[in-house]
């Protein structure tokens, strides 16, 4: 590239950036051991209490639930959808293959907010008021984009030859496509389910207008904990969090390898 | 994304059972479905309701945000917001994206982690993280006393600083994650080429490398200012109601004033804004992809 | 067409006593290079010889451990790539793809003084050599194989560099072309008076290209000859079974005798050209279109007896493989349409000593 003394500060520049990206978050697991009920750090001592402290806060059962429920879901579905209209995409078998290409992947540029509230008035307007359906009809359209993302750029760089090798060999058509396109696009289903899991479980813009006083989903729970009484049960909380979305990296790196992650994220 | 496309087209069909075009249409059919139902329809209701006034056809909701001071200082705010945030993400995100794409083995695995972890983290953790770091017992408060370069906390939650730097801190992954992808694709033999063609390192850069990273540069900041402009729990939590933007009178005209009509202008503005986005970005990708 | 380039002073190269390694392999051992002004000179050997790297030596792309480099007579060991004035067209050609023909050609021109006009007048001449004068405007994404290659090579002519060198620029392309593209280099170079160095693995592209080709083998040069000498009298029998192909027989030295060296062999007693000690294990060579079916006249011709054992015809020649017991089939080649001898067939072959030759056999005879 350029000089070698440009490159290190390059790296030395993505250093900076990775500390400054992980502090708050280190500082959270910090903050969780708190021995008080403010939010310091243990340096007197680490007190585990408000781990304990976050089963007993109000409503957070329901909320983890209702949003594990919504994610598995929304993704399965998204995952099958898009996939799909990925391979009537990449080989071109549809009218308008790239403009349905754009419109399934613009919702990530789209405000949340904007389609929060637009959903709503819609569903409204339709007499749709369960929540559970409402929300479910949502996250589809949030998980779908990052799944349709990563299935074009993965299938765009599938050989759809190897199927034509597996039906000469034998296999019929649908079970080519599960012993060969299957387990060579592993990784990018991998990755697709594990961006749309996180969006629709992170989810706040979209879901806000669609939960009521009852069904509340995590996110919007863990708003209400911060902005009505803050205390370190929350940062215990975050931290269960940031430790189950760690494993779950881990994973995916295992599998997948946190590269190729990169490499198909964008 | 075109370019995928492109090196697809050219990729032989596979002969399937049914007739090619009906099998297409089936297969894109159930997307298409979701996103003409639940996506294109609701937010053409949106736009359209944002036309309503109380006597039918009007610009009322819009003037009611862009007729007085206060609701362009919405606008504005949120602007600003998007601005100042990419701005400074891709003065960090460029050089760092190149600093990930130099790295080997067990660094790159530890920086893309680094990446990974914050992406893949609730907003709200993060910005809570953010505003726990810029309380005035907080460690930012405490390093500065501690290196003497403050003597008394100062007060860095609800200020535009921690506003920003909040920002910063959630969207830069969104900035150097597309520049990276790009970056590590660059054919490392164009670079040998120019110097043996009389360019030096400094000349290489400018005229070979940095052009051919734009198309990750335009994903980059395109993606970080939608997500900035739009952003609602980041000056939620940051800045509570002293930095009010379209996106938190969103959320106020629905829940709190039951005031759908301002609440939709708003909304409608803010779609605006995402689509320019979205089609700036799109006449970049194709511009720089054409080339 | 135009008429050559201006011609660069100091293109003259030399290597001297040029050392690299790559961690404990050594590439490239003390290799010594001398390459003349206005001759096209092939380094030709198997992969991991040590070529590509010599090359990237010489364009500065790597640093040598020991040793120098010297273009016209300046030291350019310290000297970066893109001060030494030397070209290079890549095996991938690496055209950029973000500028069109003209872009890529006149990218080396840019930033040094030269006025807009100037540079597109000296971009349509290298262009024009290349026969790519309406490509200009391209993207390089649209162009062929052959054509990108023309545009890599035009891109480095228009600085009109002191020395060209090319690495493998000719094996991504199909059969044909890479042999039209042979001739016409070579033409377009001596018509410039340009200085080039050549990487290539195919033995034919090498005879037909060079004025000299530089036999190299695990980080070494084993002989650097015309292609004909090369051919006719190989110095190693590396470089004889490299260029060419050798029909063997292995044996022992016994003696002189005439000015030449008696080897005894399992099929007799061979005469050759060479100078190995007697006693020593050795391998005699020739061509296979030096020996003929048939004892032959004269005394000077070696003898010895086979059964034929597979007869390939290849239009403008037959190849026929003949086991004389020496475990490698002995190879015969001769032109022309003919009744060829049939498979089992048993037939006397003869060849003449003043075309064989005897190298050092650095294996037991198994």
């Amino acid at each position: 590239m350029t000089g070698a003394p440009a490159r290190w500060l390059a790296v030395a520049i993505m250093a900076v950036a990775s500390v400054f990206l992980l502090a708050p978050l280190v500082i959270i697991a910090l903050s969780s051991l708190s021995p008080t009920p403010v939010f310091d750090l243990p340096v007197g001592g680490a007190s585990l209490r408000w781990y304990a402290a976050v089963g007993s806060l109000d409503g957070v059962w329901p909320a983890l639930s209702l949003s594990l429920e919504i994610a598995l879901l929304s993704t399965a579905m998204s995952l099958v959808i898009g996939t799909l209209a990925g391979i009537a995409i990449v080989r071109r078998i549809v009218p308008g293959a790239s403009v349905l290409a754009a419109a399934a992947t613009s919702p990530l540029m789209m405000p949340g907010l904007v389609l929060g509230i637009a959903l709503l008035q819609y569903f409204r307007s339709l007499g749709l008021t369960q929540t559970w359906t409402s929300l479910l009809l949502a996250h589809l359209v949030v998980t779908l984009p990052f799944v349709a993302r990563t299935m074009i750029a993965g299938l765009s760089r599938f050989d759809f030859t190897l199927i034509d090798a597996a039906r000469m060999l034998g296999c019929g058509f649908a079970s080519s496509i599960w012993r060969v396109m299957v387990p060579a696009l592993a990784p990018a289903y991998l990755t697709a389910a594990l961006f749309a899991f996180l969006a629709s479980m992170d989810n706040y813009p979209v879901s806000i207008f669609l939960t009521d006083a009852r069904a509340k989903t995590l996110p919007i729970k863990m708003l209400q904990y911060i902005e009505e009484s803050p205390d370190p049960s929350i940062a215990a909380l975050s931290t269960l969090i940031l430790i189950a979305t760690l494993l779950l990296l881990f994973v995916a790196d295992r599998a997948i390898g946190l590269h190729r992650l990169a490499g198909l994220e964008a | 994304m075109s370019r995928a496309l492109e090196e697809a087209a050219s990729l032989p069909r596979v002969a399937f059972g049914a007739p090619q075009l009906s099998a297409g249409v089936l297969l894109a059919l159930p997307a298409a479905v979701v996103l003409f139902a639940l996506y294109a329809i609701p937010l053409a209701r949106l736009m359209a309701s944002s036309f309503v006034g109380q006597s039918g056809l009007s610009f009322q909701a819009y003037g009611r945000i862009l007729g007085d001071a206060y609701g362009r200082s919405l606008v504005w705010n949120s602007v600003r917001l998007g601005a100042l945030t990419t701005v400074i993400a891709l003065a960090v995100g460029y050089p760092a994206a190149f600093g990930l794409a130099s790295a080997r083995g067990a660094l790159r695995s530890l920086f893309l982690a680094s990446l990974f972890l914050p992406l893949a983290a609730s907003v709200i953790v993060k910005s809570f993280a953010w505003s726990t770091l810029m309380r005035s017992h907080g460690v930012v408060n405490e390093a500065l006393m501690g290196l003497h370069l403050t003597s008394a906390p100062i007060r860095l939650l609800f200020t535009q600083v921690s506003l920003i730097s909040g920002s910063v801190n959630i969207f830069l992954p969104f900035m150097i994650l597309p520049i990276y992808s790009v970056v590590a694709q660059i054919d490392p033999t164009l670079t040998e080429a120019a110097a043996t063609l009389g360019a030096s390192p400094l000349r290489a850069f400018l005229r070979v490398v940095l052009p051919l990273s734009l198309p990750g540069v335009v994903a980059g900041v395109s993606l970080v200012f939608s997500l900035s402009v739009s952003a609602y729990v980041v000056p939620t939590l940051l800045m509570g109601e002293s930095y009010p933007t379209l996106s938190t009178t969103i959320a106020r005209a629905f829940l709190l004033l039951r005031d759908p009509a301002l609440g939709s202008a708003a909304g409608a503005i803010l779609m605006a804004i995402g689509l320019a986005v979205v089609v700036a970005s799109h006449r970049f990708g194709e511009r720089s992809a054409g080339q | 067409m135009g008429g050559p380039l201006e011609p660069a002073v100091n293109a003259h190269v030399t290597t001297t006593n040029l050392s690299k390694r790559f961690g404990a392999a050594k590439v490239l051992d003390r290799v010594d290079l001398a390459v003349e002004r206005g001759a096209l000179v092939t380094l030709l050997g198997p992969s991991g010889c040590g070529k590509t790297t010599l090359l990237r030596l010489i364009a500065g792309l790597m640093a040598p451990d020991e040793g120098s480099i010297a273009i016209g007579g300046v030291d350019v060991t310290r000297t970066p790539p893109h001060k030494r004035n030397v070209g290079v067209v890549f095996q991938s050609y690496a055209l950029f793809p973000h500028l069109t023909v003209a872009g890529n050609v006149g990218f080396g021109l840019q930033g040094k003084g030269l006025g807009r006009a100037e540079i597109a007048v000296k971009v349509q001449r290298a262009l024009a050599l290349v026969q790519m004068e309406r490509f200009g405007d391209r993207p390089v994404r649209a162009l062929s194989g052959g054509q990108q290659q023309r545009v890599a090579l035009a891109r480095a002519l228009a600085v009109e560099p002191s020395v060209i060198l090319f690495d493998e620029a000719l094996s991504a392309l199909d059969r044909n072309l890479r042999e039209t593209m042979q001739v016409e280099l070579r033409r377009l170079l001596k018509d410039l008076g340009a200085t080039a160095v050549f990487v290539t693995h195919d033995q034919d592209e090498a005879l037909t290209m060079s004025d000299k080709v530089a036999v190299m083998n695990a980080g070494r040069i084993e002989q650097f000859d015309e292609p004909v000498r090369l051919y006719e009298r190989p110095r190693s029998l590396f470089a004889t079974r490299f260029v060419g192909v050798s029909s063997e027989l292995r044996g022992t030295v016994a003696a002189r005798q005439g000015g030449r060296l008696r080897v005894d062999t399992p099929q007799g007693p061979v005469l050759a050209e060479g100078d190995l000690p007697a006693g020593a294990a050795a391998v005699v060579s020739t061509r296979p279109e030096n020996v003929a079916i048939g004892a032959g006249d004269g005394p000077d011709r070696n003898r010895i007896e086979g059964r034929v054992r597979r007869v390939t015809f290849q239009g403008s020649r037959t190849r026929i493989a003949v086991d004389v017991g020496a475990g490698a089939d002995f190879m015969v080649e001769i032109g022309g349409v003919f009744a060829p001898p049939s498979p089992g067939e048993a037939v006397v072959l003869s060849w003449a000593a003043s075309r064989s030759f005897v190298f050092v056999d650095a294996r037991q005879a198994a």
